[in-house]
């Protein structure tokens, strides 16, 4: 099966039929990702700049961390289901879309980073800071600034 | 009307918007700037939330988080007016001309003043109301913003 006959059987979904033929369901489910879009990367945000250490040198990472990690998922799973939906406005168009493409490239790209932070940076990290927790911090920060602007790119490319 | 009609239209004939409209990715990069920075005010307003329910930053007083990140929400806010005014700067007939930019421009004012008081309460239970309706409240902003590009203009709408 190629990608091109999962784009048609996706289409022919009545999904696709309706977020095609409504005049606001589109917009609803963009909007609920933009609302999404904002959680994840302004929490990843601002642990990334913890991280860095330009944000927060008094406070404990950790604590930081703990208490931002459920609002990062939830958005995340949010911006995951409202994403998934909107291709089936136009399946054949997201999967030739250079951006659409660059830009799961790079969430799969994030996806390492964050398991590289979590098995073997942050069980090593010292309150003091140190290389390997700025370089997490640093690429997380550029993959997901990109991330959203290839988003943005794809609605003026499509 | 004639008013803002006005304004568009000398707007539309301005250098600035000769400037926006100069490259085709100008608008768009724009656009994720304004993202950009929806997304700070959107975390500022998560911060003061999660102070205000007591789960993050405890060891510091309530109010002076909330002055630390309502600074955060005017230097964003500040960032959003200028890239909103070059977005409509680039296409001067559209964002004005439409009732749903207006809401848009009431809630934030809504969203900035609840943070304010959120700054002068003491009692726990109104600032935790506070902090929750602002972050709703902004939540309706990104709603509105998104809506500007559906929504209908009004009947005779310059363009």
């Amino acid at each position: 099966m190629s990608l091109e006959d999962i784009a048609n059987s996706l289409a022919a979904t009545p999904l696709a039929m309706e977020m095609t033929d409504s005049t606001w369901l589109f917009g609803a489910v963009e909007s609920i990702h933009v609302v999404a879009l904002t959680l994840v990367l302004g929490s990843i945000a601002l642990v990334d700049l913890q991280l860095l250490g330009l944000v927060g040198r008094d406070r404990d990472t950790n604590v930081l961390i703990r208490a931002l990690l459920p609002l990062t998922w939830s958005g995340f799973a949010l911006a995951a289901i409202t994403g998934t939906t909107m291709i089936f406005a136009n399946p054949k168009g997201y999967f030739e879309n250079f951006f659409f493409e660059a830009k799961i490239v790079l969430l799969l790209l994030a996806g390492v980073n964050v398991a590289v932070f979590h098995f073997l940076v942050h069980p090593r990290m010292t309150t003091g800071g140190g290389l390997a927790p700025r370089i997490s911090g640093g690429v997380s920060l550029v993959l997901w600034l990109t991330i959203v602007s290839f988003g943005r790119w794809i609605g003026f490319t499509i | 009307m004639t008013l803002l009609h006005d304004f568009a239209v000398r707007l539309a004939h301005s250098p600035l918007n000769s400037a926006v409209t100069a490259r085709s990715w100008f608008v768009p990069e724009i656009q994720i700037v304004h993202i950009v920075a929806i997304a700070a005010v959107v975390i500022a307003a998560v911060v003061i939330a999660l102070r205000a329910l007591g789960l993050i930053d405890t060891d510091r007083p309530p109010h002076a988080v909330v002055r630390t990140w309502y600074r955060v929400i005017l230097i964003a806010v500040a960032v959003l007016a200028c890239t909103g005014f070059l977005l409509i700067a680039s296409e001067p007939g559209r964002a004005p001309f439409r009732t749903v930019f207006w809401v848009k421009l009431g809630l934030i004012g809504t969203a900035l003043t609840l943070t304010a008081a959120h700054g002068r309460v003491t009692n726990v239970f109104v600032s935790r109301t506070l902090a929750l309706v602002a972050l709703l409240v902004w939540i309706g902003v990104i709603f509105a913003g998104r809506w500007i590009a559906y929504a209908e203009g009004w009947p005779g709408a310059f363009s």
